[in-house]
């Protein structure tokens, strides 16, 4: 019905405008881009210093006679290079994406416009619906410099060219990524849809990714707190004790983190052999899981968000 | 008879287990200015609350404009504009973005060129492009009955209207009102605390007293049985506790 979805819609561009507006909002995006572009630049810098050693090197050895080795750089998947993005991803982009997810409905509450909006010709799931869709489309945004930077690197690599199918790996990274900031962004949302005060919307989200960052990872693969936000080192096997077993077992499917981690290892190339996600379930399959719940949990807090008492300070 | 414009059967609330509005029963007709009389916690913010379909009603019925609030709460809110008690709008957009964005989720078509026609009519055009969150009481009250009309409403809701508004405020918004009743026929349905404004602008008149209605008549009547404002002033404190307390003092 275009009277119910037309108003959906304006709620999720005005939404997103609104956010776009918040200096918090704006720094903590301009500070996940510059990370990623910087890790792009890194990846690009590390992979054009050893093609162009080993350049040197083969025309010297060949002036030499002597015989050339293969290329270093062509040894490891060239989509391995992105490995730094997942850190950035899991540190900044999901905190990006959670402070997004707050604000989207925090604006509207600190505002006080929540009455003004209510008597308006809308349903509660078209607000709802809005909110939603602002998100998805701020995180896509995201997702899509994260993209931009990664395939921009790939194309001006010197001596790397990607397959179809590594191509379809990237593009399922960049998918994967998306799901997790989705994750966190609905988690805000939620909180700040459900919170009675403001701060408390804002740190419950910021607890739950400081735990799914660096607590999980400690008790699923005893990984403290630095290996924890190392792309490799973060791969660890655990312990084989009784605790880690179990824990493991127990906390696995909710580690998020871990399952981002394995997720994008094993579509970037960079997964060691014979090691897996603490998890039972498929890390994938974990992250889709995960983003369905949290939708559900935004879903139910923004349509019960009370258009009465749901203002701050009421 | 012509439908009233408003009808409530039997509107009950609660909270806590605390009756708010207990079991309201009146008509409103068309193009009537109504004041809504009561002390704090009377139930009078609760009902509007009802009427205008922002909370739903514990048990009873209520019909806006011939919509019922409970089964067709879009059609009652196309046919409402609502002033909250304390007007909040968006502080960092100017008055003309936040109503440009009330005017579009109303549905307004051209909603640019009827903020412009809004403003002028409230002669506020001269906030438009600032930055609400300057405003004075008296100038987002103004706003918020802007965002209000924009989409040319059979009903206003006006929760205090005056509260907090100087003399000056005070005489303004009731020439306003009694303009868009006049001029564009709206219905007006206003909770007050002012007997003075009341006996000034309303047609009609009720006082709830802790959730119950307690008197309903035209301000004729009322006028006629009980005289002046000083006189009706002793009707609504003889119908309140404040009233009640002072008897006993």
């Amino acid at each position: 019905m275009s009277d119910v979805t037309s108003p959906g819609r304006l709620i999720a561009r005005q939404s997103a405008r609104f956010v776009l507006r918040e200096r918090t909002v704006a720094l903590l995006s301009l500070m996940f881009v510059v990370l990623v572009l910087i890790s792009a630049w890194l990846g690009w810098s590390a992979t054009s210093t050893v093609n162009r050693i080993y350049l040197d090197a083969a025309a010297f050895l060949q002036s030499a006679g002597q015989p050339v080795p293969t290329n270093p750089v062509l040894d490891i998947s060239p989509l391995s290079l992105m490995r730094n993005m997942s850190v950035y991803v899991a540190l900044i982009g999901a905190l990006s994406a959670i402070v997004i997810g707050n604000r989207l409905v925090g604006l509207d509450r600190k505002a006080g416009v929540l009455p003004l909006i209510g008597i308006r010709p809308l349903g509660r799931n078209a607000y709802a619906g809005g909110k939603i869709a602002a998100l998805a489309g701020l995180i896509l945004g995201l997702a899509a410099v994260v993209s931009a930077a990664a395939v921009a690197t790939f194309l001006v690599l010197p001596a790397v060219t990607l397959t179809g199918l590594q191509w379809a790996q990237l593009a399922g990274f960049m998918g994967v990524t998306t799901l997790y900031m989705g994750f966190f962004g609905l988690i805000g949302l939620a909180a700040g849809a459900a919170a009675r005060s403001e701060t408390v919307g804002l740190l419950l989200p910021v607890t739950l990714w400081l735990t799914l960052t660096f607590i999980f990872p400690q008790l699923t693969a005893n990984l403290n707190p630095t290996a924890a936000i190392n792309p490799l080192s973060a791969l660890a096997v655990p312990p084989d004790t009784t605790f880690f077993h179990w824990a493991a077992r127990l906390l696995g499917p909710f580690s998020l983190a871990d399952a981002y981690k394995f997720a994008s290892a094993g579509l970037l190339d960079y997964l060691p052999v014979g090691i897996t996600s603490p998890s039972f379930i498929p890390p994938v399959i974990n992250l889709i899981l995960a983003a369905g719940v949290a939708l559900a949990l935004a879903w139910r807090a923004l349509t019960r968000l009370s258009m009465t008492q749901g203002d701050y300070n009421v | 008879m012509p439908e009233p414009m408003i009808r409530t059967n039997r509107l009950t609330q609660s909270f806590d287990g605390v009756i708010a509005v207990d079991a309201l029963s009146m008509e409103i007709a068309k193009g009537e200015i109504f004041g809504f009389l009561g002390h704090n916690g009377a139930g009078k913010t609760t009902t509007i609350q009802m009427l205008t379909t922002l909370a739903r009603p514990a048990s009873g019925t209520a019909t806006v404009a011939g919509h019922d609030i409970g089964t067709d709460p879009l059609a009652v809110r196309r046919t409402i504009g609502y002033v909250p008690e304390n007007v909040r709008l968006y502080d960092t957009l100017t008055a003309a973005e936040n109503l440009v964005f009330f005017a579009r989720l109303s549905g307004v078509a051209a909603p640019e060129r009827r903020v412009k026609q809004v403003l002028d009519l409230l002669d506020c055009t001269y906030l438009a492009q600032k930055r609400v969150g300057g405003f004075s009481k008296g100038m987002r009250q103004r706003v918020g009955l802007a965002q209000a009309i924009l989409h040319q409403p059979a009903v206003l809701f006006l929760d205090e209207p005056t509260s907090g508004l100087d003399p000056m405020g005070i005489k303004m918004l009731r020439d306003l009102i009694l303009r868009l009743n006049t001029e564009f026929g709206m219905t007006i349905f206003m909770n007050t605390h002012l007997i003075s404004e009341i006996a000034k602008t309303c047609t009609s008149i009720a006082v709830l007293s802790h959730g119950k209605l307690v008197y309903h008549d035209r301000i004729e009547a009322a006028t006629a049985r009980y005289g002046d404002d000083a006189a009706l002033e002793e009707l609504y404190l003889s119908l309140t506790p404040a009233g009640r307390l002072a008897e006993v003092a």
